[in-house]
């Protein structure tokens, strides 16, 4: 399946790696197909991957592991929620909070409360709503991010 | 908008599979009982809001090379040359 994405160019994805969200996300219903780019460049597993819509070429939302900023990060959802996602094993459910960097990056979030749950099994998924209400929309994570990379540089 | 008025116990059906009932009533709140197909998703209206501002707020984003530089490291590593 062939886009002109915004940030990547033409792109052709291949259909196995076409994700489908049959509900789209939270407020954006007819985005339906997306596909995971990653940044090959830095050569870092733990990084930051695109969710790219293949409906809307202009639409791409860096997305992350949460064990990166919330190690401790427990999502509870209600079954019924996972309908989307068909049968499922929870082995191969992939959990992916999306990330948002306003003008000043140090004011950069993850949103912990509506994270995108894919089974990659199937390649469907969804952005759920979780009920753990201690979960905020915008979660903060310079300094988390800041002192993962001096770790690193150590 | 649709306005009908309900008494505690009552309900509307919409579309032939959704089910709206008024389980209470205290002062000006009032407790809804739902009962839809399960793939029909159910949002409160605010966090629905929230949740779409978001992920517009993300999404439409052209700062490719300075997210890719987060996680990375390289960005820590230069500012530390310019020091």
């Amino acid at each position: 399946m062939k886009a002109s994405t915004r940030l990547f160019g033409d792109i052709d994805i291949e259909d196995d790696k076409i994700l489908i969200l049959e509900n789209g996300i939270i407020g954006f219903p007819d985005m339906k197909k997306f596909t995971l780019i990653y940044d090959n460049e830095s050569g870092n597993q733990q990084s930051i991957i695109w969710l790219q819509s293949m409906d809307e070429p202009h639409f791409a939302m860096p997305v992350l592991s949460p064990s990166l900023v919330k190690p401790d990060y427990n999502p509870m959802v209600n079954d019924d929620l996972l309908t989307p996602l068909g049968e499922f094993n929870n082995e191969d459910l992939v959990v992916l909070v999306t990330l948002k960097v306003p003008a000043n990056a140090k004011d950069m979030t993850v949103n912990l409360k509506a994270p995108i749950i894919i089974n990659y099994a199937n390649k469907k998924g969804a952005q759920i709503i979780v009920e753990n209400e201690d979960y905020p929309v915008r979660y903060p994570i310079y300094d988390i991010l800041q002192s993962i990379k001096e770790e690193a540089n150590k | 908008m649709l306005a009908l008025s309900r008494k505690k116990g009552e309900s509307l059906i919409i579309n032939n599979n959704i089910e709206v009932m008024i389980l209470e009533t205290h002062g000006d709140q009032v407790k809804i009982g739902i009962s839809a197909p399960k793939e029909v998703p159910i949002y409160r209206k605010e966090v629905y809001l929230q949740i779409q501002k978001e992920n517009e707020e993300a999404g439409v984003t052209d700062r490719l090379a300075e997210i890719n530089s987060l996680l990375s490291g390289r960005k820590k590593a230069d500012d530390q040359k310019k020091n």
